[in-house]
């Protein structure tokens, strides 16, 4: 069996547009992660500005100042500090940008001159206690992630798409007259798929966490997703969450989709007698709910944001109420993509050995 | 072993590409014979597996094959008449594919598979892609393939199409060392092939077997009634259309042997010849009456 897997996963590998697929991948990797810290930007509001990697440390600095949990104080202290030293022309002070720190507290706090809006801690959260710190490094790693995971996504559909389909073109007449051709091969097939499909998107995780961790550290991890600029569509997400919680469900999710998607690719590849009509129907089956649109009241909703589509931008997922067990609806992507992975692998190995060759 | 062919029908919508069948099988070779669209891959497959009859059975000692699974597919060895390979594979890692398919131990596998390559000629090309190979060579890792894990039965279906003269007679020398104890069926054009490994023929028209039986057998029915003379060559053509059928050949000096279907003396100086399977094949598929 071992062999056999081998040799599946061979064929997986050595198949030119995948490979090229995954270069390219790897090449938008590390595009969009050298983006992220290039785009940052941060000042004091008063001497000190700058950009890049010096950003980060400024900002980092800027918010190790106000570390701990979240007080009516603090806030006053923030407004004060990056009060405006120039007329704003109308501007409504709560979209101002110095740095991740302000940006959240304007966001939140401030009037549209820059005042205090009267809100407390408590108005605006509640009860819950609010960990700040440097929370935008890693919030700008989650949604590049999102764009990174969703092209990893689109090149798994395109890797595990020909495992059966590629085999109509001929090879099926040899391989399912092999003694083992229908029964431990195609369970090889199926099994290298999933491997494959796996240490693809571990290689990719892997790679961007230590690539962040390089760049941030581990600052911010223990901090609430809550106190961040409004720029990230985190800010959504109605639990008080710390960043280090949410890349867990993130990339949790993005494993549940990849065992779903290959589920579901693998069951179009075997039904599907051309690659090309395997690659394009699984496409349209991984991307179709994008376009259902649905109200966050309707009941099918729930439904809709279990779909792999959704677990990889997570955010619409992860904004559905929280279960009795304090436990995030987003959990149920696992049964899911249990199921889909069985479900997909058991009927592909099924309508591949019981066609007729033709 | 003898592999029994049952009532074996296999219909696609309302045509019918094997019709009724019934055959049965012991050691040696078998020439499949018959016309484009006669049945003889669709009788393949269903002896593969790989289709499935509308009705009838296939027994392997008196076992049904479909039930038996793998113990049936085991004893298998198939060249299909096109198949598909895997371009970036090398011919080795190509049939230690199959070999791990069909069960091979691992320390066999590549043994067996080094001598395949030997025995087809694809020696000095164990380590090169597919993908760069021509249909010739293609054909001869096909068979290659289909002689892998040592099959009891083995199905061959245009196993020399593609190959040049001398790769032909490779094969033929190969399958007839290796037909001992083993069901070998073999599908072809290519007459000379039957001639020189079939036992006995199947001949196949329109689904139906019209003959079964020892080559001496079926063509001893047609003793007596194939003729050859010498006419010019410029009469040839002419000559030969006046019966049900007639092939010719060029014997020098503007004069061509004309070799003609007839119960009585066709011509003064024509002679009586021994019929062949050309002759046989054109008498069952040449066309025109045979009464």
């Amino acid at each position: 069996m071992r062999r056999m897997i081998t040799f599946e996963f061979r064929k997986i590998f050595t198949r030119r547009i995948p490979v090229l697929g995954m270069g390219i991948l790897l090449l938008f990797n590390l595009l969009f992660l050298s983006s992220v810290w290039r785009s940052m930007y941060a000042t004091d509001g008063r001497e000190a500005e700058a950009t890049g990697m010096q950003a980060i440390t400024l900002d980092k600095r800027i918010a190790e100042k106000y570390e701990g949990v979240l007080t009516d104080k603090k806030v006053k202290q923030m407004l004060e500090d990056f009060r405006p030293t120039t007329d704003l022309h109308g501007m409504n002070a709560a979209y101002l940008y110095q740095n991740s720190t302000q940006s959240a507290a304007y966001a939140r706090f401030s009037d549209i001159d820059g005042n205090w809006n009267g809100l407390t801690v408590r108005d605006v959260y509640g009860d819950e206690k609010i960990q700040i710190g440097y929370v935008y490094g890693w919030l700008s790693v989650s949604q590049e992630l999102v764009r990174i995971f969703f092209m990893l996504m689109l090149l798994e559909i395109l890797m595990v798409a020909p495992v059966f389909s590629g085999e109509y073109g001929g090879a099926d007449s040899l391989i399912l007259t092999t003694r083992y051709g229908k029964t431990r091969g195609t369970a090889a097939k199926v099994a290298a798929a999933f491997l494959a499909a796996f240490l693809l998107t571990l290689f990719f995780v892997v790679f961007d966490l230590t690539a962040a961790f390089a760049v941030f550290g581990s600052e911010g991890l223990d901090c609430s997703i809550r106190f961040a600029p409004s720029e990230f569509t985190e800010y959504y997400i109605p639990f008080n969450l710390t960043c280090g919680q949410l890349l867990g469900y993130q990339i949790l999710l993005i494993f549940t989709c990849t065992f779903a998607v290959t589920g579901m690719t693998l069951f179009v590849s075997a039904a599907c007698r051309s690659q090309i009509a395997a690659l394009a129907v699984s496409l349209a089956v991984f991307a179709a709910p994008m376009i259902c649109n649905i109200s966050e009241g309707d009941p099918l909703y729930r439904m809709i944001v279990l779909t792999p589509v959704y677990q990889v931008q997570f955010i619409s997922l992860m904004s559905v109420d929280q279960m009795k067990n304090g436990l995030l609806y987003a959990v149920w992507a696992l049964p899911e993509a249990f199921v889909l992975a069985a479900v997909g692998g058991g009927c592909s190995r099924k309508i591949f050995a019981g066609h007729q060759v033709s | 072993m003898e592999l029994q062919i049952c009532n074996l029908t296999k219909q696609y919508g309302k045509k019918t590409a094997v019709d009724q069948m019934n055959l049965t099988l012991t050691s040696g070779i078998y020439g499949l014979l018959g016309e484009n669209g006669a049945g003889k891959t669709t009788l393949m497959r269903l002896l593969c597996g790989i289709q499935k009859p509308s009705s009838g059975r296939i027994l392997l000692n008196g076992k049904d094959a479909c039930s038996m699974g793998e113990g049936y597919r085991r004893l298998l060895g198939y060249l299909p008449q096109q198949f598909g390979c895997y371009g970036d594979f090398s011919a080795l890692d190509f049939l230690l594919y199959l070999a791990a398919l069909k069960g091979v131990a691992k320390k066999h596998a590549e043994k067996q598979a080094e001598e395949l390559l030997e025995l087809v000629g694809l020696a000095d090309k164990r380590k090169s892609k597919i993908r760069t190979f021509s249909g010739g060579m293609k054909q001869r890792l096909g068979i290659a393939q289909a002689l892998l894990g040592n099959p009891r039965i083995l199905i061959l279906d245009e196993p020399t199409a593609g190959l040049d003269p001398r790769e032909r007679i490779r094969f033929r020398s190969l399958i007839g060392a290796c037909s001992r104890d083993r069901i070998i069926l073999l599908s072809t054009h290519i007459i000379s092939d039957v001639e020189c490994l079939a036992e006995k023929l199947i001949l196949m028209k329109a689904g139906k077997v019209l003959q079964f039986g020892k080559m001496e057998e079926i063509t001893a029915g047609m003793d007596g009634m194939i003729w050859e003379c010498i006419v010019p060559s410029e009469r040839a053509e002419e000559y030969a259309s006046g019966y049900r059928f007639g092939s010719v050949r060029n014997a020098g000096n503007d004069r061509t042997v004309v070799r003609v279907f007839s119960k009585r003396m066709p011509s003064v100086g024509a002679v009586q010849v021994k019929p062949d399977l050309e002759d046989l094949y054109l008498y069952y598929f040449g066309g025109g009456d045979r009464t």
